[in-house]
């Protein structure tokens, strides 16, 4: 599903900053991926690379057997559209949206009309059932959060990245979201590579990899199978 | 067209939900510039139009047809009755009059004591019913009556000419009324006296008096002869070159011209106005648009981290500047619904009502329908280009800049 090989990102600026400095591996699909490191490691960078929301410096991402970096920016947003559902750390919903609208703007986007049932269906899977008219301002942290882990499968994506889906959030929450993963990911075989700093979180997951210092330090297998 | 339709979406959800107060100001500014816009360029139409309606109602009417000036200028036109019937045949021509124009010293002795105030003026010779087709003179009466055909004895004199109108000037004759007798010097040495019939409103300050035509001839000891002759035309079935060219093809040899011609200076003037409407109308266009761009500029830089977010989920970036320039179109939209509501249904209708008096005329507003065209497509062009510029900014950042700052 994602084969990622010798990647390399460097911020530029008076003194340039090496934040990747040369990553190989690949996910499987139907995997349920962790990345873990400690702070300023190059979770997230890798993440963005992997994403389609930033350019590498170097090196070679294949995402569903497609050479996605050598693909236009206007292509790059159309496979992110269909191919890639991405949540962000902060929520990152759309305040002038419902959770709704939220969910099902991207099917608008890809096909010219809102799949309005798969989103319903899609926050009720997520426990929203209930909060379908709600706006952001309206909606807990938790909350909030699963509106996005909705609005990112809108369009059936291969892939489901999750930039430390939990770190705002409160256990409660925090365990709501990743048992939501790990459903997503057993009941429906969803691949996901979720960036996180809780190592508790490993006993969700198929596989670590281990980052320090922009390079892959270690790949550790949980155990748990696919 | 999906794009179309997600585009549409976005912008409907942020006009519904975004800030109330900037669509407000927008509006208002928007609509203030299509009122300044309109005020200014219909306030100049209208200051044109009433000096060429009083031109054309009180001195030259449309047309005016002078005596042949090759090989020689002569002083009249012969045979004008003939004339003015051929130029009368031609279709379209409403109405014309047989005018002589004499000079002559005014004099007036107020109160009859032998001491007199005399004046240069130009004293027409007018058939009275004729003129009434052609010029309004008569409804201008501030005192006395008009002229019938048979008042050789008398004449109307311009409330400028006769004095106590308004501001006192020199070459005034210091408060003729009707009734009161005035002495005529003619430069053939004829010498008549007349009773003065009526006082008209001499909105342009031009000193001049009428006698009538048989009294004229009786002076100048011509007959059916004209120093002029007026043409009044209707202007929707011809513009004032054709009926000029159809004229010329008649009378080959007279010497015909446009009010506008005959106005040489004042047409300039007129020219200038239009010039004056369209920088003013330039400039509205340009505060209008930089307002617009520097407000949907500061609603798009507020608006970044969401754009960002829209941007990372797929939308694309043209999709995001179309949404933009969507809500542009709305603002500038309701601005100019706003605008011409102000101008055509409240302040025109007042104006109408309460025209300003200027002297010489009243001014209400006169819009143009090239100007109005114009001025609206400028105004929502300008609208959309002020939204699409701040908007495409914003949406070419950096997704994760955009999203983080």
């Amino acid at each position: 599903m994602i084969t990622v090989t010798d990647l390399k990102k460097t911020y530029e600026g008076k003194v340039p900053t090496p934040a990747l400095k040369g990553i190989s591996f690949e996910i499987k699909d139907g995997e349920f991926v962790a990345v873990m490191g400690r702070s300023g490691s190059g979770k997230s960078t890798l993440l963005h690379q992997l994403g389609l929301l930033d350019r590498p410096t170097s090196g070679k991402i294949i995402l569903n057997n497609s050479d996605v970096l050598a693909l236009s920016d206007q292509k790059r947003t159309i496979f992110r559209l269909k191919e890639l559902g991405y949540v962000f750390q902060e929520y990152a919903l759309i305040s002038e949206f419902d959770a709704w609208e939220n969910v099902y703007l991207p099917s608008l986007a890809l096909k010219g009309t809102p799949d309005k049932k798969r989103a319903q269906e899609l926050l009720e899977l997520v426990g929203l059932a209930d909060r379908l008219d709600h706006y952001p301002n309206e909606l807990s942290g938790g909350e909030q959060q699963r509106v996005a882990i909705a609005r990112a499968l809108i369009n059936s994506p291969k892939v489901l990245f999750a930039d430390e889906p939990t770190a705002n959030l409160d256990s409660a929450s925090s365990q709501t979201v990743l048992k939501l993963f790990l459903k997503l990911n057993q009941e429906f075989k969803q691949t996901i590579v979720m960036v996180t700093h809780e190592p508790e979180d490993k006993k969700y997951v198929h596989r670590v990899l281990w980052l320090s210092d922009g390079l892959l330090e270690k790949e550790e297998k949980t155990g748990k199978k696919y | 067209m999906k794009d179309i339709k997600t585009a549409i979406f976005i912008a409907y959800k942020s006009l519904v939900k975004g800030s109330k107060s900037t669509l407000l100001l927008l509006v208002f500014i928007l609509a203030l510039s299509y009122l300044n816009m309109m005020f200014i360029s219909g306030i100049l139409a209208g200051l044109q139009n009433v000096f060429e309606t009083t031109m054309i109602n009180v001195l030259t009417s449309h047309i005016t047809v002078g005596p042949e000036q090759e090989p020689e200028p002569k002083q009249y036109i012969l045979n004008a009755d003939q004339v003015r019937r051929q130029i009368e045949s031609i279709p379209g021509v409403l109405a014309t009059a047989r005018h002589y124009s004499l000079a002559g010293s005014i004099s007036f002795d107020k109160d009859k004591n032998g001491i007199t105030k005399s004046v240069s003026g130009t004293i027409i010779g007018i058939d009275p019913i004729q003129e009434e087709k052609v010029l309004t003179i008569y409804r201008l009466l501030k005192n006395g009556q008009y002229l019938s055909p048979t008042d050789t004895d008398q004449i109307i004199i311009s409330s400028a000419l006769a004095g106590g109108y308004g501001v006192p000037a020199p070459s005034d004759l210091g408060g003729v009324r009707a009734k009161d007798k005035v002495k005529i010097t003619y430069p053939n040495g004829v010498i008549r006296t007349y009773t003065v019939k009526g006082i008209y409103d001499d909105t342009i300050g031009i000193f001049e008096t009428f006698i009538t035509t048989r009294e004229a001839e009786s002076v100048l000891n011509t007959y059916n002869s004209a120093s002029q002759i007026l043409v009044k035309t209707d202007l929707s079935l011809n513009t004032l070159n054709g009926y000029e060219h159809k004229i010329k093809l008649l009378e080959p040899k007279l010497k015909v011209q446009n009010f506008l011609d005959i106005l040489g200076t004042v047409a300039a003037f007129l020219n200038a106005l239009n010039l004056i409407s369209f920088i003013v109308g330039f400039i509205s266009v340009l505060v209008a648009a930089i307002t617009i761009f520097v407000l949907v500029y500061i609603n798009a830089i507020s608006k970044a981290r969401q754009i960002g977010i829209l941007r990372a989920i797929g939308i694309k970036q043209r999709i995001v500047v179309l949404s933009y320039v969507l809500q542009s179109l709305f603002y500038a939209f309701c601005g100019v619904l706003a605008g011409a509501f102000l101008v055509f249904a409240v302040l025109t209708p007042l104006l109408n009502r309460y025209p300003i008096n200027i002297d010489f005329g009243y001014l209400s507003l006169v819009h143009r329908k090239m100007v109005v065209v114009l001025g609206t497509i400028s105004l929502v062009a300008a609208g959309l280009l002020a939204g699409f510029v701040p908007a495409r900014i914003v949406a070419k950042k950096d997704i994760l800049k955009a999203i983080w700052g």
